[in-house]
């Protein structure tokens, strides 16, 4: 793995990944890859909590291992399952001497029936790995304690083949995003660091589309982060992120604009604003957005 | 590395500022003081010191304050709350928090009496003797499809039963297991009106509540007035009078003015946008006189309406004879609502109790 000097390095190696990270998010980076501590990730949807982990991923070279969460999510899920069709036709085989029944009927619950689920591969790859548990508060409680007691040794017993942990006995690195739907366990946020991400000001608004959507030009860039800081002021139920920022300069580039005009904006306000009752209050105001 | 002492003083003033903060967060703070430099030190706290978007504001006040020497400002925070006296409500013995010929009536009033009884003239003897029997009362919140699943007669077939039952009958599976969605209870969400107009009620449906959350941890309640407070963690422990105390501290503007559809928009862009009001039954306690605009209620009314399961409006001025619904922000709210109910005493509280399990079975359009 790639070690960094300080949280300035980790800053730089992030932005040649294409992913501008403010101050306080690489000194949090920072400190949760040097101490081997989760980090949790709050912010607005689309400030880019997701990202984060990709382009870590990237300057580490490790293997991006995402574990999405959702209502219900349970350990078949998240950690492994047997491969129940490939386990009876191979029961069959056995039963009808196909196949020399001692030495094949350990390998009933081995590596060739068992899927492997993010988590149990995120632990198999220790520091090969970037482990990213998203949205985690869409889970239920039950599968917080679990996911709490996976990352407290990184090990995961399965009862037919003992315990897995990572070859080299490092561990991966844990990123968690929460849309804050539900509080989160204290034990959970014990383990973690924490931190939250702002939207971006709109200077690093316009660096950020710069960075993802060269061909707007810095005109354009410089146009759509002034609206978009525009739009976040008007109280929106959903106020756009980065991620529509992004966007929003790709559709007008594209349509041959190097500037947000009252028409340009128009024709692709869908791009920023996403909520039927937001699009009403924005077209409204629309003169003021595009100036 | 900052100095230990420096470090567990730090820890000690963000505890004593509300902040759960233990001896492995500070162990890990002044770890991560190590690793960065000093002028970082503001980050390196924030990072491991902090585990909520709500506490940044009072870390940042404590670390001018202990780091910067800045004097305290005094502001209401998670530090400060303003505690005011609950009155007479919790104190277990009848008679002994009120004495005089109240008293007498409360020891005299039967449970039947109790049911009856409107909760702007109960006694704060009486008011603990309802608290005893909300217990008792359950809530049943509608239930909802889950996706977990387990194994039932009839379904889909459930293939890792299936394979392990297989086993007995020489890998052929003749006997197939079935399994099914669980279902599991919404979850039901309180907004109490606790501002003046309401100050007869509120206590008691703050004991509604708070019977409520002791039933199912996943029950959120909120009080407002002029601006939303969520009570849920006050209201989380068993001991009625801490949760009281606990609530009354926790909200700013008991019994000030009532600002409903201010209040619903903080409600609905904090928490019930984001996934709390999704699918759930959310019950607002309030009489909908409402100092603001009126349109604004209807408006965040519609939106509570589309993202919850079913909206329940309990307002106890419903029980008053020849009542209509004049208010103009209950004229507002009202074509928003599924079920319309008093509650202002017990009997009627289980009836909304009621209503609300059967709350999934038909959708009583007002």
């Amino acid at each position: 793995m790639t070690r960094f000097e300080d949280p300035e390095s980790l800053a730089v190696a992030l932005r040649s990944e294409s992913y501008l990270a403010d101050h306080g998010l690489s000194v949090a980076l920072y400190l949760a890859l040097t101490m081997g501590r989760p980090l949790l990730l709050e912010g607005e949807p689309g400030v880019g909590k997701t990202e984060v982990a990709r382009a870590l991923a990237r300057v580490l070279d490790a293997r991006l291992i995402r574990l999405q969460c959702y209502e219900g999510i349970d350990a078949a899920q998240a950690i492994y399952e047997w491969d129940y069709a490939r386990q009876l036709l191979y029961a069959r085989l056995l039963q009808s001497g196909e196949l020399n029944a001692e030495a094949a009927i350990h390998r009933l619950y081995d590596e060739p029936f068992l899927q492997e689920r993010p988590l149990l591969a995120a632990i198999r790859a220790g520091s090969r790995a970037v482990l990213l548990v998203d949205e985690l508060d869409r889970a239920d409680d039950e599968f917080e304690a679990f996911l709490l007691e996976a990352l407290s040794d990184f090990a995961v017993t399965i009862p037919e083949l003992g315990t897995v942990r990572s070859d080299d006995g490092s561990s991966p690195v844990v990123i968690l995003t929460s849309n804050r739907t539900r509080e989160l366990h204290d034990a959970l946020k014990r383990r973690c660091f924490y931190h939250w991400i702002d939207f971006p000001s709109e200077e690093r608004e316009a660096e950020i589309v710069m960075l993802h959507v060269p061909e707007a030009g810095e005109r354009l860039s410089r146009s759509v982060a002034s609206s978009i800081a525009r739009l976040r002021g008007l109280e929106l139920v959903k106020p756009p992120g980065a991620a529509e920022a992004i966007d929003w300069a790709g559709a007008l580039s594209r349509l041959g604009f190097d500037e947000v005009t009252e028409a340009g904006a128009e024709a692709t306000l869908g791009l920023a604003i996403k909520n039927r009752d937001d699009l009403d209050v924005v077209t409204a105001r629309l003169s003021e957005i595009a100036r | 590395m900052i100095d230990a002492t420096e470090a567990v003083g730090f820890g000690r003033a963000l505890r004593s500022a509300g902040l759960d903060v233990e001896m492995r967060r500070v162990a890990a703070f002044r770890e991560a003081t190590g690793r960065v430099r000093s002028d970082d030190l503001y980050w390196a706290g924030r990072s491991t010191l902090v585990s909520r978007r709500d506490e940044l504001a009072v870390y940042d006040r404590v670390f001018a304050t202990y780091f910067r020497g800045a004097p305290e400002e005094r502001r209401a925070g998670l530090a400060v709350p303003v505690r005011r006296r609950v009155t007479g409500i919790g104190s277990a013995a009848p008679g002994s928090a009120e004495p005089g010929p109240r008293s007498q009536v409360a020891a005299a009033s039967s449970v039947e009496v109790l049911r009856r009884k409107s909760f702007a003239d109960c006694t704060p003897a009486e008011l603990a003797a309802v608290h005893r029997l909300l217990a008792r009362l359950r809530l049943l919140a509608p239930t909802r499809r889950t996706r977990r699943r387990r194994i039932a007669r009839r379904g889909e077939p459930d293939l890792r039963r299936t394979l392990r039952r297989a086993f007995r009958t020489g890998a052929e599976p003749v006997e197939v297991v079935w399994r099914t969605r669980r279902r599991r209870p919404r979850r039901i969400v309180f907004l109490l009106d606790v501002s003046g107009s309401m100050a007869a009620y509120s206590r008691a449906l703050v004991l509604f509540a708070h019977a409520a959350v002791r039933a199912d941890r996943r029950f959120e309640v909120f009080a407002f007035g002029t601006r939303l407070t969520r009570l849920t963690p006050a209201l989380d422990t068993l001991r009625l009078d801490a949760a009281l105390s606990r609530a009354t501290a926790a909200v700013a503007d008991w019994e000030g003015g009532t600002r409903i559809g201010d209040s619903l928009r903080a409600f609905l862009d904090g928490f019930g946008h984001p996934g709390l009001a999704r699918g759930a039954v959310v019950v607002v306690c309030s009489d909908g006189l409402e100092v603001g605009d009126p349109m604004l209620v209807g408006e965040q009314m519609r939106r509570l309406r589309r993202l919850a399961h079913r909206v329940v409006w309990i307002n106890p001025l419903k029980a008053s004879p020849g009542y209509e619904p004049l208010a103009r922000g209950m004229a507002a709210a009202l074509p928003h609502v599924d079920v319309f109910a008093s509650g202002h005493n017990l009997d009627s509280l289980a009836e909304v109790a009621r209503a609300i399990e059967s709350a999934g079975l038909r959708r009583a359009r007002a």
